[in-house]
């Protein structure tokens, strides 16, 4: 585990990379993409378990907090969907450059898989696949429950109610995958198959400090990964 | 921005023998050395950053007003590593802040500090503070405070209230009854020692009040914050009440944030919690 401060002076982000516990083959890397609020307060422990995870596979992981959240420099109040995409892509940019890698996995959870999908649309040929754990799928919807627990500006508001993911998923890479834990009649309406998983749901507060993970779900991403 | 940023400097460390996960965060410029630092604790087992990121915002406003601040994460909570011994999470927990206060005199200088925690963070800062003459203060948001005569009375009270809590005492099967039996055989059964002691029986062990008389003969400060009233607080003098030797001597301030949750929701008394730390801290 090292803890490192990647990003330029104005946009410092605090991040975690594991080396890949063994060397077998060609060296792989996956960037990891927290949710937002308190999901991301929630979240945290199970996004470690799964970096740790991917790591012991054969993984070079980095996970990192989006500018003005977590440890990353910034305030809450200068977070933003924009600003949040183009820190992923400063994390590829790490990872690529720590791990020795040429293309990385993506795997974003919540709004995290949101984030992701605006970065592998637009950088195809650095994301050999994309992992989508329970994304964002309407963001009006979303924009109420995120409003109810964080202390967001009504810009954010206003990027978060205009997500869209059944459009956005056009672009996305070939090798792709959206898991869910929780089923919903709006994944019919994404147009592409979703894979639904029977585990916690790693950004809720009840569950989490009852100490479940959603292993089950973790599991299914290493081994898709594979 | 950049000016503002430019008053403090964060830096992130391994801390200890286990590599405690942390954020040190230094003023700009850097504080005289025999100023104490800030340790910040986690609150059960979110991480460092705490809820609403408050253990950020907080070290960054400390690091203004000239103060050095570490927050970090216990061995199997947040990004640090669990342990591979046997060691109950209660000895571990206290184990860490000591190796982290070791790292931090070795590494950094620091001689002295003052821990911070909430909930069960503030449990571990009284836990540990009688033990480490280092320590010279103590910030505690919503301690464990035994039950006091007074807190029996206002729950009799506010149970008569309610018709059903007549049939449940009726029936035998009253909360208040198990609760006073709880008390009385934890009183009986309880030594006032460490072993055997976890977080879930610390509110009817006789060793937390030993803990609160220890720091305060050694002249620990304390500021203690209480938010909205909860099952476990009842009224407002319920720490001096059960701790009065904390409250001898004005080593102790009392705190309440009637309109604030637990967990500090809402920008505004996060804002009113950082402003009366650092007067408190001023105020010495």
């Amino acid at each position: 585990m090292n803890p490192l401060f990647i990003g330029t002076a104005e946009r410092r982000l605090f991040g975690l990379y594991e080396p890949a516990a063994s060397a077998r083959g060609k060296p792989r890397a996956a960037v990891l993409c927290y949710p937002w609020g308190i999901e991301y307060t929630y979240a945290h422990r199970s996004m470690r378990q799964l970096a740790s995870r991917l790591s012991a596979a054969g993984f070079h992981t980095l996970r990192f907090d989006y500018f003005g959240t977590g440890d990353s420099s910034g305030e809450m109040d200068q977070a933003s969907l924009v600003g949040s995409s183009s820190d992923v892509e400063a994390a590829i940019e790490a990872l690529k450059d720590i791990a020795g890698t040429a293309r990385v996995v993506l795997i974003g959870l919540r709004v995290g898989a949101n984030i992701a999908v605006d970065v592998a649309t637009r950088h195809k040929s650095e994301v050999e696949a994309l992992v989508l754990w329970d994304p964002i799928i309407s963001g009006a919807k979303y924009a109420e429950t995120l409003q109810e627990d964080s202390d967001v500006s009504d810009d954010v508001l206003r990027e978060i109610r205009a997500i869209d993911l059944t459009a956005s998923l056009n672009g996305i890479p070939e090798r792709s995958m959206i898991l869910v834990t929780e089923r919903s009649s709006s994944h019919a309406q994404l147009g592409v198959p979703v894979e639904f998983v029977s585990a916690a749901c790693p950004w809720v507060e009840a569950i989490t400090m009852s100490g479940a993970l959603p292993v089950p779900a973790m599991q299914r991403i290493e081994e898709w990964l594979r | 921005m950049a000016a503002v940023e430019a008053a403090y400097k964060e830096q992130a460390a391994l801390l200890g023998r286990h590599s405690l996960v942390g954020i040190v965060t230094r003023p700009a410029p850097a504080q005289h050395k025999d100023e104490p630092a800030i340790v910040i604790l986690n609150t059960g087992i979110v991480h460092r950053v705490g809820h609403h990121r408050m253990y950020v915002s907080l070290s960054r406003e400390l690091a203004k007003t000239g103060r050095t601040v570490v927050r970090f994460d216990f061995a199997g909570i947040g990004d640090s590593k669990p342990r591979s011994d046997s060691t109950s999470p209660l000895m571990a927990s206290l184990s860490d802040i000591r190796e982290v206060l070791d790292t931090l005199e070795k590494t950094h200088g620091m001689k002295k500090f003052i821990l911070v925690g909430l909930c069960s963070g503030a449990d571990h800062a009284v836990l540990y503070a009688h033990t480490d003459a280092r320590v010279v203060g103590l910030v505690l948001m919503d301690p464990t405070l035994p039950p006091t005569l007074r807190y029996y009375l206002h729950y009799v009270m506010q149970r008569l209230k309610n018709i059903r809590n007549w049939i449940s005492v009726a029936t035998g099967r009253s909360g208040l009854m198990r609760l006073l039996s709880t008390h009385v055989l934890s009183s009986v059964r309880s030594k006032p020692q460490i072993e055997g002691l976890s977080l879930q029986n610390l509110r009817f062990s006789s060793y937390l009040p030993q803990c609160y008389r220890g720091a305060a003969e050694r002249g620990v400060r304390m500021l203690a914050v209480f938010t909205s009233v909860s099952v476990r607080h009842t009224y407002k003098q319920q720490m001096t009440d059960a701790f009065p030797e904390a409250s001898a001597g004005g080593k102790l301030r009392l705190e309440f944030f009637p309109e604030s949750d637990h967990l500090f929701s809402g920008e505004k008394v996060r804002s009113r919690l950082g402003a009366v730390i650092c007067d408190w801290l001023d105020s010495r």
